[in-house]
């Protein structure tokens, strides 16, 4: 599904050279839900971008999907983000002037869904992140739990093979992110949905099949939830 | 690609009816602005050309001017040429008149104007000076030892009010003293004074032909006959006409009389009219563009986060090109409606200018080229800042 090697990502040049990603090797099969961790800068979130197609190696290789992600133009990619990957953003992301049906319809439209099939599409979506009465709400008179469920109910409208989370529950309360967490999960094992997320919250690791440790543009550790010890929130 | 457009209409609607309407107003309310701006004084000044032409037509030409042929100084047998212009199909009629300077002195105020002698009978069938006599009356055919005196001419008892040299201010039943160039000089009596607005007419003097022939020695001899026409715009067609039934005598219309005076009024207001329209457009460029750039700024991060959602680029930059073209559209209608109302009620209560009152004259060209211009503002303004935002690196935009 994923298959990275020697991925560097460099910002800046000489003395003020910073190694953001410092040659890491990343392999990640269908299905699995990885989630990366890591302290600030350990370089969990440039790692995304670059699985996100929203930022490009200075060098290394990046396979998704089949495809080598680095030879792609920018309209390619675009195409790519649209088809094949969603993406989760930390504030939630909504445009505020559409509802939330209308913010799933955007990217089921510009595939080229017929209304109706998207319609039908953003109905059935927001029924499975349980927002079906919330259609017709401005993402300003949703909670914040409710905006990032419509945000995932957006990355996921276009059965995309790879769902990509950044940070998802960092401005939600510990009820609302235990709703997002577990919805994610849901997706994981009903729709066998490959999910990569990015947390830095210890207690978040009960969910992932799989953890990512970082540090300093490292890979620190890479194991399941039997080798890793979790601390509950609170 | 229709997808892309419905997309980006789609995306371009809702900004605009959530948005903030109160600054989208505001720039229909600018854009309608420029709009009456870009074709207010156009109109205007194409109702000032109507009106100078109106008043050459109706003043000083006629439809068309007959001049002496060629090295010939005068038109002999103007009674049996006049009627045989005034057979000729789609002629009105017409009326001979000879023009020439003579100096006239009252109480010692001395000017040289144009006298022109006319038959008054006929010049009432060609043109409208007799309907413009403030005080006293019109000349009728065979009158002598009168004359009108166009209100320029006639002056004011307070000269400093005076821009040209005048009479003094003389009224009507005064007498004037004239003395013509061939040295004869004869006493008048002013029978009305003109006001028609036009400086030409307005600055001269009448007698009758009957007066000046006996001045002059001469009989039946002109050195203009001005033809009115049936209907005006086809002077030139009617200008063959003439020559095919045999009128030898030099034929001018009235566009060709008035062509230096027209270009050089023309060409003056071209001049304004130029630098207000530039201004304004430059006004809607600015205004426009500010707004869809603050626009686009304040959506940094959403249309960064749209880019990385997969709307292509293309789409964000079509859809903020609806919204100029949105604001250019309302603006456009509700310049309209401004510029009508403006229109009715100029058109009611003309402006009044030295001439005469003026109505604005709306050109269809005009109303084109005004929407046209803002047309490709808008499209410009539109493109440019969501081309430039989108330009960005996504992350950066996501980061604002």
């Amino acid at each position: 599904m994923i298959v990275g090697s020697n991925l560097r990502r460099v910002y800046g040049k000489g003395s003020v050279e910073v190694r953001a990603l410092d040659g890491v090797d990343i392999s990640i099969r269908k299905g699995e839900f990885v989630g990366i961790t890591g302290a600030s800068g350990s370089g969990k979130s440039t790692l995304l971008h670059l699985l996100g197609l929203l930022d490009r190696p200075t060098s290394g290789s990046l396979v998704i999907d089949g495809v080598e992600v680095a030879s792609l133009n920018e309209r390619q990619r675009t195409l790519f983000r649209l088809n094949r990957l969603g993406y989760v953003f930390q504030d939630y992301a909504l445009v505020p002037e559409l509802t939330a049906e209308e913010n799933i319809y955007l990217p089921s439209k510009v595939r080229g869904m017929t209304s109706r099939e998207c319609t039908r599409v953003c109905r059935d979506i927001l029924g499975l992140v349980g927002l079906r009465e919330r259609v017709s709400f401005l993402p300003g008179e949703l909670s914040g739990g409710e905006q990032q469920r419509v945000a995932i109910a957006r990355a996921l409208v276009n059965n995309p093979a790879i769902l990509l989370a950044d940070e998802p529950c960092a401005n939600l309360d510990t009820r609302n992110s235990t709703t997002i967490l577990e919805l994610i999960r849901k997706l994981n094992k009903d729709l066998n949905q490959t999910v990569v997320m990015v947390s830095h919250e210890d207690w978040h690791k009960k969910y992932f099949d799989r953890i990512i440790s970082m540090r300093d543009g490292k890979i620190l550790t890479d194991g399941n939830q039997e080798n890793i010890l979790i601390t509950e929130p609170g | 690609m229709l997808e892309e457009e419905q997309v980006a209409f789609f995306l371009a609607s809702r900004l605009i009816t959530r948005g903030n309407k109160g600054t989208i107003l505001l720039t229909i309310m600018i854009i309608a602005m420029v709009f009456v701006n870009l074709i207010f004084l156009p109109s205007i000044i194409a109702g000032i050309v109507v009106l100078f032409n109106q008043q050459n037509i109706d003043y000083s030409y006629g439809n068309l001017v007959i001049e002496p042929r060629e090295n010939q100084l005068v038109i002999t047998n103007v009674a049996e040429l006049q009627q045989k212009i005034n057979r000729v199909p789609g002629v009105v009629a017409s009326t001979p008149r000879y023009t020439g300077a003579a100096t006239i002195v009252s109480k010692g105020k001395s000017t040289t104007p144009l006298l022109i002698a006319i038959n008054p009978d006929d010049e009432k069938q060609v043109l409208k000076i007799h309907t413009k006599i403030i005080s006293g009356d019109y000349l009728n055919d065979g009158d002598t030892g009168q004359i009108l005196i166009g209100t320029t001419l006639a002056g004011n008892k307070d000269q400093k009010v005076d821009r040209t040299p005048t009479l003094g201010g003389v009224d009507v039943g005064k007498t004037v003293e004239v003395t013509f160039r061939n040295g004869v000089t004869r006493q008048y009596r002013i029978k009305g004074i003109i006001a028609s607005g036009q400086f030409s007419v307005d600055s001269s003097a009448f007698i009758t032909r009957k007066e000046l022939e006996s001045v002059l020695g001469t009989t039946d001899t002109a050195n203009q006959i001005l033809v009115k026409t049936k209907t005006t715009g086809n002077e030139d067609a009617m200008r063959i006409t003439l020559m095919q039934y045999g009128i030898q005598e030099k034929i001018w219309t009235w566009q060709d009389k008035s062509a230096d005076f027209l270009k050089s009024i023309v060409g003056s207001f071209d001049i304004i009219n130029v630098i207000s329209t530039i201004v304004s457009l430059v006004i809607a460029v600015v205004v426009i563009f500010i707004v869809i750039f603050i626009n686009t700024v304040y959506r940094r991060k959403q249309i960064g986060i749209l880019q990385a959602i997969g709307i292509d680029r293309s789409i964000i930059i079509k859809s903020y090109i609806f919204q100029a073209l949105f604001i250019f559209a309302s603006g456009t209608v509700a310049g309209c409606a401004l510029l009508f109302v403006l229109l009715q009620y100029l058109t009611a209560s003309p402006l009044v200018f030295p001439g005469g009152p003026v109505a604005p004259v709306l050109e269809t060209m005009l109303v084109v080229r005004a929407i046209a211009s803002l047309l490709v503002v808008s499209l410009i303004a539109g493109f440019l800042p969501s081309w430039l935002t989108t330009r960005e690196d996504i992350l950066s935009a996501i980061r604002g």
